[in-house]
């Protein structure tokens, strides 16, 4: 990284700084319009869906016509569809993202209890991820064609088309429940022990629970950043800077390592922080095969209610943190590439 | 560097040594674990309405009755016994002298506020407001509780409320947005929460002073899973001891573990085709796009007769149910279970059914599709599923197969759970809807759903339908089981009501599922299902079952528990010390690297 950083200092000119926050304030104002749009798009896709949410809510109860009357006018329903948007819209930029039908609980509350564990689990899958994508991506690159190379992009095909929940449930069975040989070491669900012991204990407890799914969102994850820094390492390998640090009788490997890869690690970037976003929502699939307490299993419960505050709460947040860390990824790949300022 | 290593090392001997030395504490309490595959919507009785939520308020809190564990009648609860007023609209019930979990005693005061509140309180009927719908007035003096009703109801005493401290619970401001997150609970049950995490589990201590006797295991854990193939695998490897309600492929996944003792017994359940036999709203006005044909009786008898029940049992529910030759009460409640014998009896027979048919004037075509007898229409029905439940999707294969040997073709169709509830109970937009229903021990709810007064109106509103059915002579025996408080002459009615449903055909029921369960002998020592004679474990009313619960040991964890202690720790000190000695290599070669 010190080499592309250092090379990019030099070639940068002062007025640069200025363009950067033009650009930055460009890229803001179009990440706001996208957010407002995105406001008014969720409350009219939720309204388009089938179904009557107070319906719903009874879950099959017989319910009087006056009992329903009175939770569609508790969950708004009775009003108009301008005033239930007017209304809509002035919460959501209050922060205030309503009540959910069937907890009967701020939806802000319920996404606050969770999104903790949901960063944790997605947030480490993401940096064991990057890290392992990123490494055997360049190592594969740069020698096209040998073992490692056949042999990574083998596994990450597989794995990158491996479905999600067959996987999970694959290592559920294997490393939960024990085959043959193999005892089962690690929990069935959840993050914690019913009984977690305190302090230390607790963190291992943790980290225990978070072996099966963290490493089922690696192996479907990790594939990406591999290929996509495979084919970047590639890119550079026949470039003539690489020559040239080969000529002045540097070690492969030093070549690889200080020069190709930090050239080639710029798609990888926008990629992570396209990641990050989602990283958010969680991985729906993964938190639901391993009841891990975080925001993807609360919008499969949404789902499946239809709860839809809930579900318009949590995909609000989704949106808006994909779309905030797609911006915070064009600057940043502004900031690390000078061929994008000039262009 | 060295420092660095050391540390690492400490840490890889710190997890070889604390977890096995968390795993064998000796005098640990008894503990059992039952999972769930559905997490609590709420603590709050008031507010929560899965099934998951009311059976653990049945182990926290007492009601007025509970179904004997025998007979399933309705049994001295918190009530020790009751009067009824010759024309059947005054009950009395003394209720017992019992403590809250606080210490306080139960009175009848307590029930009192219980039902008044959700009489006046909107918030508070959102569980359980049919329950008081019918109540004139409630009170009480001293341990007496006066309940005035508006009209008969012999199924007064199948009360679905807990009854709620008073003294906690009219403090609280707006029930309606009330979390009841306080802990411990304050119950007067067998059981007092003590802790919840959501979608993770509660936690329930045995009540001390529970008026039957403090229960024989020390805490009752409940863990809930997203995924019931976790779960399955959590009951084999003795994460938790007991669950129910399993699918057939569960239930069979659980073959061949010594320890497992698969609990297969008749369930409450029945699965019934609902047929849109001309959908009404409440004020009698045709509504919905129902096909014609399936007014005409004689069409739904032969629909009845082209279905083969006992190959969907074998083949839809792996074996694992009972044919259903009755209507929608499984033979699970032999006091109110009504079952068709002689030439009633519709017996699979696709001869019989197309004869049926052609006799009925619904002539076949040239491509083999029968026609409305004036040729206006042929005989193509929807037969609406719900999204995502193969077991259904296997169904409709079945019944698409037969069908079309009548010359009818059946189309699938496919809803989510709102669209097919609004559907089939409000907009009549079906043919044949698939249905079922759990039954509690009196079937006056589920009987209920087949009223008049259950259609929805012209605006949609109200309902609770199932195929928006409205006849008469079900109306009149309907009243007349309401008014019979003398429970055998009431079960004969009630067996009417069945025969009826049976013979005009709005729903057709297809089978009685099992109620599939599972639990570990070498936790559980014993266990009184509902009813005893190998009745129901999680999945019944009442709290029995764990009640009665006994553990096996004193010790809370397996021997395979500290193993996997053990392992872990050699599993984890392996990774710390292979991720050191490759940190250092890395090292020692970038080192080299920079020299070069």
């Amino acid at each position: 990284m010190t080499v592309t950083q250092s090379a990019v200092d030099a070639i940068e000119e002062r007025p640069a700084r200025h363009g950067l926050a033009r650009y930055a304030a460009a890229k803001a104002g179009g990440a706001l319009l996208s957010i407002a749009m995105v406001i008014v798009a969720t409350f009219f896709a939720f309204r388009l869906l089938p179904g009557d949410p107070v319906r719903a809510l009874a879950q099959g109860r017989n319910m009087t016509p006056e009992q329903l009357d009175l939770e569609r006018a508790r969950l708004g329903l009775d009003k108009s569809l301008p005033e239930q948007f007017v209304h809509f819209v002035g919460q959501t930029l209050r922060f205030d993202l309503g009540v959910s039908y069937e907890y009967k609980r701020p939806v802000l509350d319920l996404i606050g209890e969770r999104i903790g564990s949901t960063l944790l689990l997605t947030g480490t899958a993401l940096v064991m991820a990057v890290s392992l994508g990123v490494w055997q991506g360049a190592r594969a690159g740069w020698k096209p064609g040998s073992r490692f190379d056949r042999f990574s992009t083998a596994i990450s095909l597989v794995l990158w088309s491996v479905p999600t929940f067959w996987l999970g449930l694959l290592l559920l069975m294997v490393f939960a429940a024990g085959v043959g040989p193999i005892p089962g070491i690690f929990p069935t669900r959840g993050i914690e022990s019913v009984d977690a012991p305190d302090g230390f204990g607790y963190v291992l407890d943790v980290a225990k629970h978070m072996v099966l799914p963290c490493l089922t969102m690696v192996a479907v994850v990790y594939a990406q950043y591999l290929l996509v820094m495979r084919s970047s390492v590639l890119d550079e390998v026949g470039q003539d800077y690489v020559t040239t640090a080969r000529a002045k009788g540097l070690r492969d490997d030093e070549v690889r390592r200080k020069h190709a890869v930090p050239n080639a690690l710029l798609p990888t970037v926008t990629l992570v922080f396209m990641r990050i976003g989602f990283v958010v929502g969680g991985a729906v699939t993964v938190e639901a095969i391993f009841s891990w307490p975080g925001l993807g299993q609360l919008f499969y419960e949404a789902i499946r209610v239809p709860d839809f505050t809930l579900m318009q709460g949590t995909f609000l947040l989704i949106t808006v943190s994909v779309i905030l860390m797609n911006t915070l990824a064009d600057v940043v790949y502004h900031v690390l590439d000078p061929r994008v300022r000039s262009a | 560097m060295r420092k660095w290593l050391a540390g690492l090392a400490a840490l890889g001997m710190a997890a070889v040594g604390i977890l096995p030395a968390q795993a064998a504490e000796p005098d640990s309490p008894k503990v059992i674990r039952v999972g769930a595959t559905q997490a609590m919507d709420s603590m709050n009785p008031f507010l929560a309405v899965r099934l998951v939520s009311s059976s653990i308020h049945r182990w926290m809190y007492g009601f007025l009755t509970v179904p004997d564990s025998k007979t399933l009648q309705p049994s001295p609860d918190l009530a020790e016994s009751w009067t009824t007023s010759p024309d059947g609209l005054t009950w009395t019930f003394k209720i017992r002298q019992a403590k809250w979990s606080d210490g306080q005693p139960v009175t009848a005061e307590d029930a009192a506020w219980t039902f008044t509140k959700m009489m006046t309180d909107d918030g508070a009927k959102t569980a359980n407001g049919p329950a008081v719908e019918n109540f004139a007035s409630v009170t009480a003096n001293g341990q007496e509780l006066t309940i005035k009703l508006k009209a008969p109801q012999a199924s007064m005493l199948d009360n679905p409320v807990p009854i709620m401290p008073k003294h906690v619970w009219e403090k609280v401001g707006d029930i309606a947005k009330y979390d009841a997150d306080d802990y411990p609970a304050v119950t007067s049950g067998p059981y007092i929460a003590v802790e919840h995490k959501k979608d993770q589990y509660v936690k329930l201590k045995a009540n001390p002073d529970y008026w039957r006797g403090r229960p024989k295991i020390d805490e009752l854990q409940m863990i809930f899973y997203d995924n019931p193939a976790a779960a399955v695998v959590g009951l084999k490897k003795g994460d938790i001891d007991l669950i129910g309600r399993l699918a057939p492929p569960d239930f069979e996944a659980l073959k061949g573990t010594d320890t497992i003792v698969q609990w297969n017994t008749e369930g409450r359940r029945s699965t019934y085709l609902q047929i849109n036999h001309g959908a009404t709203t409440s004020d009698n006005k045709p509504i919905g796009d129902g096909h014609p044909a399936l007014k005409d009786p004689r069409v739904r008898q032969a629909l009845h007769t082209a279905i083969d029940k006992q190959k969907l049992v074998d083949e839809v529910q792996n074996g694992l149910a009972r044919p259903a030759d009755g209507s929608i009460v499984p033979p699970m409640y032999k006091d109110f279970f009504w079952e068709a014998t002689g030439a009633e009896k519709v017996s699979f027979d696709l001869a019989k059914a197309n004869k049926i048919l052609d006799d009925a004037g619904y002539k076949k075509g040239a491509d083999g599709i029968r026609a409305m007898p004036d040729g206006s229409r042929k005989l193509q029905f929807r037969f609406s599923i719900h999204t995502d439940t193969p077991i259904e999707d296997k169904l409709a294969e079945y019944l698409t197969g037969w069908f079309k040997e009548l010359g009818i073709t059946l189309t699938t169709k496919r809803l989510d759970s709102s669209k097919f509830t609004e559907e089939t109970g409000t907009t009549a937009l079906f043919d044949i809807a698939i249905s079922g229903w759990s039954v509690n021990p009196d079937p006056e709810e589920v009987l209920a759903t087949h009223l008049c007064s259950r259609r929805p109106t012209a605006s949609g509103e109200g309902g609770g339908t199932e195929s928006f059915y409205c006849d008469p002579q079900f109306e009149q025996l309907y009243a007349q089981q309401q008014k019979e408080l003398d429970r055998g002459k009431r079960a004969e009615v009630i067996k009417k009501m069945e025969q009826r449903l049976y013979t005009d055909a709005p729903v057709i029921a297809l089978y009685y599922p099992n109620n599939l369960e599972g639990y570990r002998s070498d936790r559980i020592a014993s266990v009184t299902s509902i009813p005893e004679d190998k009745g129901m474990l999680y999945g019944g009313s009442g709290y029995w079952p764990f009640y009665t619960l006994e553990a096996v040991s004193t010790n809370g964890e397996s021997d395979e528990g500290s193993n996997t202690g053990v392992i872990v720790g050699v599993v984890a000190a392996v990774v710390v010390l292979a991720a050191a000695g490759l940190f250092v290599a890395r090292r020692k070669r970038g080192v080299a690297d920079e020299r070069e």
